[in-house]
């Protein structure tokens, strides 16, 4: 149960992540922001480096998750084949 | 002033692009001759490293729009623009978490060889039809592009350069197969990154900008001549309605894409496709961040420079701009370059086209073919694919990238909600899939400016064309009917024979890793409630005035 919770709550808050990181420009169409950032004006250069670094980083996130999340449900299929060998699901 | 931009030395771009296009024949040649195998011609035997297939990737997505089109639509709508396209990037890393590695541990050679086992033959031949179109619409995008660069910048006529390129394309990625699109599309990628930042960094050097050195960023140092030569430059123009249809058109539209989920299933495990999202991720930021840098120093080389460039030679900015600031050699690199973008993107597509017909349709129909006819038919699809888009490009219609965008929204709307809801709901059954299919996909038609001209839900030609309005009704749309239709005919007793409900469950268990069988997974009636009510409210939305 814990390794199918986890999965399911990953995709869902690290979907919702990257739709966020990688659509600032719809939240500042919301929120417009008069200030200027490394010279640019903050509506244009954030959401180029969210959209750059922020999916970047948060691709090493998705990653590192997805793999362990994959561990876990393999290491739960071992407990199970040890447990209930005998059993039909 | 009109002018005619053309290389003065048209032998020296031949030269160039002939010898990417045998090093390309080359690599292909040596990457494919251990082919045998459907599965080798379609997914690199799933035997691709994290940074090859990180680079074939972003070589598969970016196709010569990076070169023509973008930077035309950032002359032509600015930010509005740039905003939009940022979030392509999302493409391959929500493929990667949402259903690729179920479909790679599926063994899954397309994104419809999934819809077969999940919702059966009726289903399957749907969706590969409309991903047929999807994939020729982009693939002729591709060929268009192609015949023009020849045709305004070396002086060859269309049709011949269409013809003979085409062919010569067509011809290399028929012998290539998969693995030697891969390894062709990650040189490519090299090739277009350097192709496109190098000869940016002379341009701005020229110019004038201090941060040359680093142009997908360092440039605000032209931000306030740009800021009084065209103060509307950074205005976003639009309401956050228009930016929030870009969600279900283009990222959600992205997730149907076969030839980019088709990526995904080559990775040699699971892990490695993981690594090469990463990859994907750092190098197409690099290269789209320079690309909304070259659009913006176009935009600031045509409003304080003095360069004039008619709307008819908008799509070319990139290679004007070369032209204007940089060596003729230079010039002749980036068409190398924009050329391989092409090729990249092109390959992709027609190896899907074949992976459709012969995998998705053919051996549907006839399950008992051999393997060696089977193969055979799968390089005479991708050849009659090419072949197809090369026809079709004779009369080539308007807008480029915007018919692309377009079939961004078509996979969306066809086949997206099945993949995704198939993957992760077990009550999603073939009647659904059927309605979600064939309605979404006619209605995201229907409304679209191509078919019925006064059938449009905003009337703003650009935001209609590139499918952002009818695919934020018809996306929505087709996730309730996938929803609701299979919710309801699973209840009714006398279509239970109708149904293979107990493969659909071992089948998306199996998918996500799982050895046993349990009831509760992926069975969540409140999270496909949730889905069908955001979906309703997002449909009513969409047919609100757009005040555009």
């Amino acid at each position: 149960m814990k390794a199918y919770k986890k999965e399911v709550q990953f995709t869902i808050w690290m979907t919702a992540a990257f739709i966020l990181v990688g659509n600032v420009g719809l939240i500042f169409s919301i929120f417009p922001v008069d200030a200027m950032l490394f010279g640019f004006p903050v509506m244009y250069i954030v959401p180029i480096l969210m959209g750059w670094f922020g999916v970047f980083l948060l691709t090493l996130v998705a990653g590192k998750i997805g793999n362990r999340i994959d561990d876990e449900i393999e290491r739960e299929n071992d407990a199970l084949g040890h447990a209930d060998e005998a059993k039909e699901v | 002033m009109e002018q005619n931009w053309q290389l003065d030395n048209p032998i020296l771009g031949l030269v160039v692009v002939g010898a990417t296009f045998v090093l390309f024949y080359i690599v292909g040649f040596i990457s494919n001759r251990q082919s045998k195998s459907a599965k080798e011609l379609y997914v690199g035997g799933s035997n691709v490293g994290a940074i090859t297939n990180g680079l074939a990737m972003a070589a598969t997505y970016m196709s010569l729009a990076t070169f023509l089109g973008i930077t035309a639509l950032i002359l032509q709508l600015q930010v509005p623009f740039i905003m939009l396209w940022i979030q392509l990037i999302l493409a391959i890393p929500l493929i990667t978490i949402i259903y690729g590695t179920s479909l790679r541990r599926m063994g899954a050679f397309s994104p419809t060889h999934f819809i077969r086992d999940r919702y059966g033959t009726t289903a399957s031949i749907i969706a590969a039809l409309f991903m047929i179109l999807v994939s020729i619409m982009y693939a002729l995008g591709q060929m268009i592009g192609i015949a023009i660069t020849f045709e305004t910048l070396l002086g060859i006529p269309y049709i011949t350069g269409l013809f003979i390129f085409g062919i010569l394309i067509v011809g290399y990625i028929t012998i290539g197969g998969m693995a030697g699109a891969t390894n062709n599309a990650a040189i490519q990628m090299v090739i277009i990154a350097l192709m496109f930042i190098v000869p940016l960094a002379a341009i701005m050097k020229a110019i004038g900008a201090s941060g040359w050195y680093f142009p997908p960023l360092l440039y605000s140092d032209m931000v306030p001549a740009m800021m009084d030569a065209l103060p509307t430059f950074f205005d976003y123009q639009f309401s956050p309605k228009w930016y929030f249809s870009i969600i279900p058109a283009l990222t959600i539209g992205a997730l149907g894409l076969p030839h980019l989920a088709m990526r995904v299933y080559t990775a040699s495990s699971l892990k490695s496709a993981r690594s090469a999202m990463v990859w994907f991720a750092f190098i197409l930021g690099l290269v789209f961040s320079a690309t909304y840098a070259m659009g913006f120093v176009g935009v600031f080389a045509t409003t304080t420079q003095g360069v004039t460039i008619s709307d008819a030679d908008a799509d070319k900015l990139t290679i004007i701009l070369n032209m204007v600031y940089n060596p003729e050699w230079v010039t002749a690199l980036v068409i190398a370059g924009a050329i391989s973008a092409g090729l990249s993107t092109l390959s992709g597509n027609l190896l899907a086209i074949g992976a459709l017909i012969s995998q998705d349709i053919i051996s549907t129909l006839k399950p008992n073919i051999s393997q060696r006819l089977n193969l055979r038919i799968g390089f005479i699809a991708i050849f009659a694919g090419g072949i197809a888009s090369i026809l079709l490009a004779i009369n080539p219609p308007a807008f480029l990238v915007v018919s692309i965008l377009w079939a961004f929204g078509l996979a969306g709307v066809t086949n997206a909600p099945l993949i995704i809801v198939g993957v992760w709901w077990k009550e999603a059954n073939k009647f659904g899939a059927i309605a979600a299919s064939v309605v979404g996909g006619a209605l995201y038609i229907i409304v679209s400016p191509f078919v019925f001209p006064s059938i449009v839900l905003t009337g703003h030609g650009v935001t209609d064309g590139m499918g952002l309005s009818g695919a934020m009704l018809a996306v929505p749309v087709s996730f309730i009917l996938l929803i609701v239709v299979s919710y309801i005919t699973n209840r009714i007793p006398a279509l239970s024979g109708k149904l293979t409900k107990q493969a659909d469950i071992e089948l998306i268990e199996r998918i996500h890793g799982w050895k046993d069988i349990k009831a509760y997974r992926y069975n969540s009636t409140l999270g496909a409630g949730i889905t069908v009510v955001v979906s309703a409210a997002v449909a009513i939305w969409a047919l609100m005035p757009w005040g555009m």
